[in-house]
Order: structure tokens, then sequence, then C-alpha cells
């Protein structure tokens, strides 16, 4: 794992990123928010995101990933019950969510 | 020119929760880096030129796993191509005839999850002609603070405990879980939400590298058909 092995591995990296963000301008060009296309492409954009976060919660590489999956479900769990609670508010939820996350896997 | 009222607005906007939201797991990533042999200039440079944490963490983990650079490329464009259903989704949104082409590909760099939700939420009280300025100050404030963040959970890394960083890592899927539910106000984003996170836990046991892709896509697109009623009304 040379030094330049790792900088050339950031620029295809950033170069793979920034396709996907430059197509996305591109391919913009001819949609308006009135479309059919435009409600479409939210509902996927929604969609893909609600997978990814399924996905590095119930199934997550690195750090996560030496923590319990009953953990993290029951953690997600406690930030959807005191978001709807709580007036839909974001700070409590993460805060008390992350919090309980963090005293199951490392105090109990 | 730079609207400046509406470009600090954004910065106003980033600053807080949309901050601590990202820049809490920036600075797992710059630990993480530390830890898995990368330099300072190499972590700063990640999250200056790729910043969209979930490619970084997969490029990390293919280089450390001895991937090649085909790997590598692969493997970030199928973790980062949701930015491209966001950046279609977006444009049209801050789209003014007041800016040039050149200025979209320019604010492409900084269309994130982050930033893409938080400009959803508020677009519709902004003027039309601010919201360019107003989502390059969100966008462009919360880039800056990823790279700062990258670079203290570098540099000290040492003093914070491997259990708080594993904290920080979980405070961003998090964030985004409670960004989505924010969202949960048309029918057919409800549907594409749910369906989403059940299709991609599903699919992972068949085609782990395509769930998150296939499972978005099938989701969203049954969500649009099935309620499309609603898609005209709204």
């Amino acid at each position: 794992m040379t030094a330049n092995f790792i900088y050339f591995s950031i620029f295809l990296a950033s170069v793979a990123t920034y396709c996907c963000r430059a197509f996305g301008i591109f391919s913009a060009k001819n949609v308006s928010v009135d479309s059919a296309i435009f409600q479409w492409i939210k509902c996927i954009s929604v969609g893909i995101i609600s997978a990814v976060i399924a996905k590095i919660i119930l199934f997550p590489a690195g750090l996560l990933a030496e923590t319990s999956f009953s953990s993290r479900l029951f953690s997600t769990g406690v930030a959807i019950a005191i978001y709807f609670l709580f007036k839909k508010n974001v700070l409590l939820s993460i805060f008390v969510s992350t919090m309980t996350f963090f005293f199951i896997n490392f105090y109990i | 020119m730079i609207n400046w009222l509406s470009f600090t607005n954004g910065i106003r906007h980033a600053v807080g929760i949309p901050v601590i939201g990202l820049g809490t797991s920036m600075f797992a990533f710059g630990a993480y880096l530390k830890s898995s042999g990368f330099d300072l200039l190499q972590s700063l440079s990640s999250t200056l030129f790729t910043f969209a944490l979930p490619g970084q963490f997969v490029m990390a983990e293919t280089i450390v796993a001895g991937g090649t650079f085909l790997n590598i490329f692969l493997a970030v464009l199928l973790t980062n191509a949701r930015l491209y259903p966001m950046t279609v989704n977006l444009i049209p949104i801050i789209r003014h005839p007041h800016y040039p082409k050149w200025k979209y590909y320019c604010l492409a760099h900084v269309i994130a999850v982050t930033a893409w939700f938080n400009m959803i939420a508020v677009h519709k009280k902004l003027p039309q002609e601010d919201k360019f300025d107003y989502f390059l100050g969100l966008g462009g404030f919360l880039w800056m603070s990823s790279v700062v963040c990258t670079v203290l959970g570098y540099l000290v890394s040492n003093l914070v405990s491997h259990e708080i960083l594993v904290g920080f890592v979980f405070i961003n899927p998090i964030y985004f879980l409670i960004m989505t539910l924010s969202n949960l106000e048309e029918k057919k984003l409800i549907f594409s939400i749910i369906t989403g996170a059940i299709l991609s836990v599903i699919l992972f046991h068949y085609i782990p590298d395509w769930s998150v892709l296939i499972g978005g896509l099938v989701a969203g697109t049954l969500g649009f058909i099935i309620f499309r009623k609603e898609t005209y009304d709204s």
C-alpha cells in the first residue's frame, strides 16, 4: 500500500463520485418540478437513501460491525419512538438513541 | 455574483444539528483512516475531493482489503450512485436562469445526503432566485466542516476512546433516519421509504453489492406508480 497507490485510489473515488453528481446535473436539464419524472426521481431518491440507512444499521461494515445487531436495532427503534413522542425533536431523538446504543454496547 | 445574504442564511442553516450529524461521522472517519495507515494529507484529500462518506469508507476498506483500482472505482461508483437521482431531483428545485450551466457543475460537488435533505425541507419557503446561493452556503459549509472534522479526527483520535468513536459513527445513520422520517408527508414517499428499507434487507442476502440501488429503485418506482394520483394532485 504505497502513498501513490492511495492517492490514485482517492482520485478514482473522487472521479466515480463526481460522475454521479455531474451526470445528475446533465440529466436534470429537461426535468421541471411540475413533471411526473421529477416526482418519480424523488421517490427513487428517498427509496435509495432509506435502503442505505437500513444497510448501514443492519449490515454495517467498519466500526459499527463490532457492535451487536440487537443494540443497533433497539437504538434505531428508540430514535423513531423519541422522534414521534417528543414533537419531532431531532436533537433529542439522536442524543437518546446514540446514548442508548453506547450504553448497551459498552456498559451492559 | 453571489447573493451573500442567501449564502450566509444557508451557512446558518448548516450550523447546528446538520454539522453535528455529519461532522461526528467525519471525525470518526478521520480516526479510522489513521488506524488504517493513511497519512494526514491523504485523509484530508479524501473528504476534500470525494465528500460522500459511505463511498469514502468503501474506498478505504477496499484499499485495506487489497483491492485493485478497478475494484475501488466500481465499489465507490455503486455506493455513491444514489447521488445521481438526488442531483436530478435537486437541480430543478434550485434552478434559476440567472446562473450559467458551469456553476451547477461546480455546485454539484457539495450535493450529499445531509445538504440534500436539509434543502428539500426548506426550499418551499425560499424565493427561487435565492435557492442556488442558499444551497451553496448550506452544502459548502457542510463540505468544509467535514474536511476540518476529518483532520481533527485524524489528529486527536488518540485522545478519544474507541467506544466514543463507535458511538460517533452511529450518529450519522440515525441522523439520516430522522431526516427521512421528517419527509413522511406524502403517501408515495412513505411507501418508497418503508419498501426501500425492506427490499434492501431482503436483497442483501442475494445481491449484497446491488441491494441498495435495486431496492431503492424498485421501491421508488412502485411508490410512484401506486400513488400516481397523489403525484398529480401534489
